[in-house]
């Protein structure tokens, strides 16, 4: 058992390698833009930048965090790339580090990004003052692996159940694991799997599929229920793909292995196969058919380029496929969730 | 279309030089140049290369490619008055309004039949997702073959060694994809125009610095970013001859690009793309001369032409979007410091996360060096959206307020 420094560690991307946060002893906290601050990034990051990066600059000018011992950032796109820029302007003295992060998993992308896990792993050495054991690392790949089984249970019984509440329950369970400790969140992720998911609910609505990219507040998932939309699967950045489980091939180094993993998982729009462009497309309606959607229900932050630059492509292929879609852009709060209502109530009666 | 677009523009240019005897401004045969790159990306007859910004162009010349980035399309459309009606094709298709209007303008032009097939596309993660977005979009609309240069952030051995191996398999793609073997003989030529170009090219920047300086501001617009597209290529350095020759001797005769310049300015990121009179009114009734843009600066070293790959990659690492943007705000303060930059002006392109994103950082950063920052709010390829008398009353202020405080650069 490496040491625990009892501290957390910041980060706000699904594709941070959580496990080496942990393994260095820390406890991740990914700073989700949910936060009553002012809206003060504009003074350094442009109006027309991601609401998600801004509001996490806006947690940090707002000084709505907790204690962190540093914060980890991703290069997973422009937006991301400018925000520790910001952050580093903003809270002079934290800890920060920027991993690169390539767009591509081909063979010397992976090794690529294993060296950056490498480097990162050097980074939480020095800043715990305790190195980043192999041996550290894989156990806390095995802690983690039994959370995201344990969310993926719980996300497959609200999936399939039709349980009243049971979307924002999984969503609170998808905060809580990004948010608190791994063993509390384990924790609260079985005793919601075994107990916490009771009523049915009524009558028959439409089958939906949800994706996007940020969308962490569990009252959008009740407007939604409200709305009348039965979601059913869904792949936000903020849920499914948040927690995702780490599977090393027997024999893999480490760091290729954990590389290959990170790279390999279900992806965010800013990741692609140059071998398929426009994959993306297919994957949702394949996603949407998998779990017998009626329609699917887009979802993004204003401003995001990977989505937005792919959704014609997504939108011509299912209206090939006669799968309808409702596209919603927000700025990450339950307001802009609200005043899409209507939009949503008349898609799910189209729907039904 | 473009093809006779081209084609008369080209026409135009040498008829022009003919009349005058052979002689021709360096603007006017850049525009020659880019005239014929128009003329060899429709033509129908070269294998083409669709690429991101920071591609190896001089790699893909020797290879036999013509190849170009995508956002010259988006430029070039602005500047014929013809990306308005083209954008509004992307924005019937669903493509995002808050975006990039050089990528807009790019699918809307595909939509529209009006982008040559490429034989390959190359689309680079630097400068922005946004562009490396459309050119998986152009690989899926064309359905070709698509490779992806991932361009480290940081300039370390390792990195530079990544993407040096990335170039290399790059060219094993060309083959694969085109039938075109590396030549290395061919290549070692081509490195040794992209280092001579380059070298001149910073001799006409050490030039442009001289006060008064013997450019204005329009002899340089969009210069390095375009002589990219021309590296490697006896024409480029024809070209910067060109340019150097003219600067020296406006110098040689007092000659300044603004007769009685009285202001320098910094422009940062692009120009505005479409025809407009913001450059004329600082000329005319300021006095005030753009000396210098952001992307006008060599940042890299001569590149070794028997072992060229390392020197590619650091050539691409190193433009100044790429990195932290405290590296960017160096490079601009350095900008400053050598042109002697009173104001800068930042068109903030609307939809440019990347350029724009971390534009109050780039004005604290240059106010420490005592130069002022007018931000506008400008979409640089679409000319619907310009509203001159707004643009004219914010540059009028900037101006008035840089006239009535004192030059940083003048010792008290």
């Amino acid at each position: 058992m490496g040491r625990q420094t009892n501290e957390s560690l910041g980060y706000g991307c699904a594709y941070t390698p959580l496990v080496m946060l942990r393994a260095a002893g820390y406890d991740p906290y990914r700073v989700l833009p949910l936060t009553d601050s002012h809206d003060q990034a504009g003074l350094h990051l442009h109006d027309n930048l991601c609401p998600h990066v801004k509001k996490i600059l806006d947690r940090a000018m707002g000084n709505d965090l907790p204690v962190l011992a540093g914060m980890i950032f991703m290069n997973s796109c422009d937006a991301m790339r400018r925000l520790p820029d910001a952050w580093r302007k903003v809270r002079e003295g934290d800890r920060t580090v920027l991993v690169d992060l390539p767009v591509i998993a081909d063979e010397s992308a992976v090794r690529f990004f294993a060296g950056e896990l490498r480097r990162l792993a050097g980074v939480l050495g020095e800043w715990s003052g305790s190195p980043v054991s192999d041996d550290r690392v894989k156990e806390c790949i095995q802690e983690h692996n039994r959370l995201a089984d344990t969310l993926s249970g719980l996300a497959s019984k609200v999936n399939a159940g039709a349980y009243k509440g049971g979307r924002n329950t999984l969503q609170k369970a998808y905060a809580v694991a990004a948010t608190k400790p791994l063993p509390e969140a384990i924790r609260y992720a079985e005793d919601v799997l075994s107990s916490g998911l009771k009523e049915k609910l009524s009558g028959s609505l439409p089958a939906v599929f949800l994706f996007g990219n940020i969308l962490p507040d569990t009252e959008a998932f009740a407007l939604f229920e409200a709305s009348g939309a039965r979601i059913v699967d869904e792949d936000l950045c903020t849920g499914s793909r948040l927690i995702q489980p780490v599977r090393i091939e027997d024999g893999e180094d480490l760091y290729t292995g954990l590389s290959r993993a990170i790279l390999g998982r279900i992806s965010c729009a800013r990741t692609f196969n140059h071998a398929r462009p426009g994959e993306i497309a297919q994957t949702v309606v394949e996603r949407a058919r998998a779990c017998d959607a009626k329609g699917v229900i887009f979802h993004t932050a204003k401003f995001c380029d990977p989505y937005l630059a792919r959704l014609p492509s997504i939108r011509e292929t299912l209206r090939k496929e006669g799968i309808p879609i409702l596209v919603l852009e927000g700025d990450c709060t339950t307001r802009s969730i609200g005043q899409h209502r209507t939009r949503i109530e008349a898609f799910i009666e189209m729907l039904g | 279309m473009l093809i006779n677009y081209f084609d008369d523009l080209e026409k135009g240019i040498v008829s022009s030089i003919n009349d005058q005897g052979g002689k021709a401004s360096p603007r006017k045969l850049y525009s020659l140049e880019i005239a014929r790159l128009g003329k060899r990306l429709y033509s129908g007859s070269n294998k083409v290369a669709w690429c991101g910004v920071t591609a190896p162009f001089d790699l893909l010349h020797a290879m036999g490619l013509t190849s170009c980035f995508v956002e010259f399309i988006g430029a070039m459309l602005a500047s014929t008055g013809m990306a308005g009606s083209i954008i509004e094709e992307s924005d019937h298709a669903g493509y995002s309004s808050d975006a990039c209007s050089y990528h807009r303008a790019i699918m809307g032009a595909a939509m529209k039949d009006l982008m040559p097939a490429p034989e390959i596309l190359v689309g680079t993660t630097v400068p922005c997702s946004g562009g490396l977005a459309v050119i998986e979009n152009l690989a899926r609309h064309f359905d070709k073959p698509l490779f992806i240069l991932h361009i480290p952030q940081g300039d370390s051995d390792s990195d530079v060694a990544y993407l040096a191996s990335q170039m290399k398999d790059l060219t094993g793609f060309v083959t694969e994809h085109t039938g075109i073997a590396l030549d290395r003989g061919r290549l070692k030529a081509v490195i040794e125009k992209t280092n001579e170009a380059r070298g001149i090219v910073n001799e006409i920047f050490d030039l442009a610095k001289h006060c008064p300086s013997p450019a204005n501001s329009k002899d340089l617009n969009n210069f390095l970013i375009t002589m990219a597209l021309f590296l490697g290529s006896d024409e480029s350095v024809s070209l910067a001859r060109a340019y150097r020759e003219e600067f020296a001797q406006r110098l040689s005769e007092n000659r300044s690009g603004v007769h009685d310049e009285k202001v320098r300015l910094l422009w940062i990121q692009n120009r505005i793309q479409f025809k407009n009179p913001l450059v004329d009114t600082l000329e005319k009734e300021y006095r005030a001369v753009i000396v210098s843009d952001e992307l006008n600066s060599i940042t890299w070293g001569p590149i070794d032409p028997d072992d060229p790959f390392e020197g590619l990659a650091r050539r691409a690492i190193s433009i100044p979007f790429n990195g932290v943007t405290q590296r960017r705000i160096d490079h601009l303060k350095q900008l400053a410091r050598n042109y002697k930059i009173q104001g800068a002006i930042n068109p903030c392109n609307w939809g440019c996360r990347q350029g724009t994103g971390t534009r109050g950082l780039v004005e604290a950063g240059l106010r420490e060096v005592g130069v002022p920052v007018l931000n506008l709010e400008v979409d640089c390829v679409d000319e619907r959206k310009f509203t001159e008398g707004q643009f004219r009353t914010r540059i009028e202020a900037f101006m008035e307020m840089i006239q009535t405080r004192p030059n940083p650069w003048q010792q008290h």
